[in-house]
């Protein structure tokens, strides 16, 4: 530890000390360099993740113009870009792995069941469905993408995959808020028992099949201890 | 979810009341001739008036027959003109409506084009969220003129004419002739906020303005790469684009000519990659409609009408309240 030291100009009777600094003083980096995903576990799981992205946000955009409550349209509308941009970083991380400069746009299915899953939360259309269109995004799919973006930060290595852990953040900290406007929205819609009922069942095929698929990176199964 | 969807499914909620787009089609198709103007608008006379009862747009009806849109359309807003105020909300109201449909058709394009290049995603994707700030700013300057949602019908011609099926169409339909077509709304727009001092709706819509000439920025760049070396391809999406661009001069109000009540934004188009050529073969398509002195004689001709038959009907109705 340096030595206390007065400011320069002062008296002594002043007592005014600062600690001074340097490269020396920084408390060492306890992290230790060990993860458990290699660079091409981390690839396969950015492109997996962007597949959920790009499909979150082409469903969203589909449901625009059949959603008839001018709010949620005109909220749906931020959501969108801000999976898009999701999607965008997921991928321009994609070469800085070791997968080609063209990779940029590979986004990848865990397995078909996640694709059968996508395919089923963007099966509603009528109009008079907008808590069944809701429910599968931001009660199921979103939380599930956070807890995996989550338990991925904690898990891969902290120095050496660094850049991964800072995107994820930063669409974590975005998923947070668009869950928590997605519940706020059902919440409201779902005024009557049998409306919340709707939510509940929809929610429940929707999260079975999630399980059912493996999740995002197929792996739900093997790390559902870690998910809590 | 299926792959397109028709006009008439666009969802609404109980605030909006949807009016049947064949106005707006004979609107977009009228030659300059004063008879056969007069006579389609008496054709649909029965549906404008359904269409407009108990919206805003009824004593507009009232005041100038089923020709009233043919008074709107042709003449500047102006503060001091009578009805001021209910015809700028109008058009308040119509560019609101465009622009939940413009978030529509862009969010839209996502769902439709799922294998399209991933930048063209990104772009719309982008849009979307523009759109819905558009149509959050223009609920918001529609409650600040003392207007309110619904207050006059929502005609879908918009996404209609403008979401094709093809994607380079569809850039071609709405990135450049509707947000071209905003350009020019805008502009007008801004320029009545500035005489009427209003700093609030001048802001706002420069802020808009902003947004579509990058709009139609994406719309200029994807219509040239998904028609890269294919000059036929490129024809096609040009003449869609033409067609489009026709549709929405209403009938020459929106042109290059001395008595447009709004002008092609000249500058602003050039700046969003517009080329001089294009924009003097706009001018050109757009002045070909019937002239404002023909509009004019077959609004008057349709108000006379619409009168005589208003006295005609409380006359019959007083005889046989007699009887």
């Amino acid at each position: 530890m340096s030595e206390q030291r007065m400011y320069p100009g002062m008296s002594p009777e002043e007592k005014t000390t600062f600690a001074p600094y340097s490269a020396f003083d920084i408390p060492a980096d306890l992290r230790e360099l060990t993860g458990r995903y290699d660079v091409e576990a981390m690839a396969r799981r950015c492109r997996n993740f962007r597949y959920a992205e790009e499909w979150m946000m082409m469903m969203l955009g589909g449901w625009v113009a059949t959603i008839p409550e001018l709010p949620v349209k005109t909220g749906l509308g931020k959501i969108i870009w801000e999976c898009a941009q999701a999607a965008d970083v997921l991928g321009n991380r994609l070469p800085e792995l070791r997968c080609g400069v063209r990779a940029v746009a590979a986004s990848q299915s865990a397995n078909e069941g996640f694709a059968a899953l996508i395919q089923s939360i963007s099966e509603p259309e009528r109009p008079d469905l907008t808590i069944e269109k809701l429910t599968g995004p931001f009660d199921v799919l979103m939380p599930h993408l956070v807890d995996v973006y989550e338990l991925t930060m904690r898990e891969t290595d902290q120095i050496c995959d660094a850049p991964t852990i800072e995107l994820l953040e930063d669409i974590v900290r975005k998923h947070r808020r668009h869950i928590s406007w997605g519940q706020e929205v059902l919440d409201r819609l779902c005024d009557t028992d049998a409306l919340r009922e709707r939510r509940r069942v929809r929610a429940a095929q929707i999260s079975s099949e999630l399980v059912e698929s493996g999740g995002v990176t197929g792996t739900l199964a093997s790390e559902r201890g870690a998910l809590n | 979810m299926k792959r397109f969807i028709h006009h008439e499914e666009l969802a609404r909620d109980s605030r909006f009341v949807r009016q049947d787009n064949a106005q707006s089609t004979v609107l977009a198709t009228l030659p300059d001739d004063v008879d056969t103007i007069v006579n389609a608008f008496e054709q649909f006379s029965d549906m404008i008036e359904g269409s407009v009862k108990g919206t805003a747009a009824e004593p507009l009806f009232e005041s100038y027959g089923p020709g009233f849109a043919l008074t709107i359309l042709n003449e500047p807003i102006d503060p001091d003109a009578p009805a001021g105020l209910t015809r700028l909300l109008l058009r308040m109201h119509g560019i609101f409506v465009g622009e939940v449909q413009a978030l529509e058709g862009a969010a839209r394009s996502l769902w439709d084009f799922p294998d399209a290049p991933w930048e063209f995603k990104m772009n719309m994707a982008r849009q979307a969220w523009d759109e819905g700030r558009h149509v959050q700013i223009f609920e918001k300057l529609l409650n600040h003129l003392g207007g309110e949602v619904g207050m006059f019908p929502e005609s879908t011609f918009l996404f209609e004419c403008a979401c094709s099926k093809d994607p380079a169409m569809r850039v071609a339909g709405v990135n450049r002739a509707l947000e071209g077509l905003a350009c020019d709304v805008f502009r007008d727009m801004i320029k009545y906020a500035i005489k009427t001092g209003d700093e609030r709706m001048q802001q706002a819509v420069d802020y808009v303005l902003a947004d579509e000439l990058t709009h139609v920025r994406f719309g200029s760049e994807w219509v040239r790469e998904f028609t890269k070396d294919d000059p036929e391809y490129l024809k096609r999406t040009q003449e869609y684009r033409r067609k489009v661009d026709k549709q929405f001069s209403f009938g020459g109000a929106r042109s290059a000519r001395e008595d447009a009540a709004i002008p092609i934004a000249w500058d602003d188009r050039l700046e969003a990659g517009f080329t001089e050529e294009e924009l003097e073969d706009l001018a050109e398509l757009s002045g070909s409609g019937p002239s404002k002195k023909t509009l004019v004689a077959a609004a008057n001709i349709l108000r006379e009408r619409h009168f005589a038959k208003r006295a005609a009907k409380a006359e019959a109705q007083g005889t046989e309240a007699q009887s």
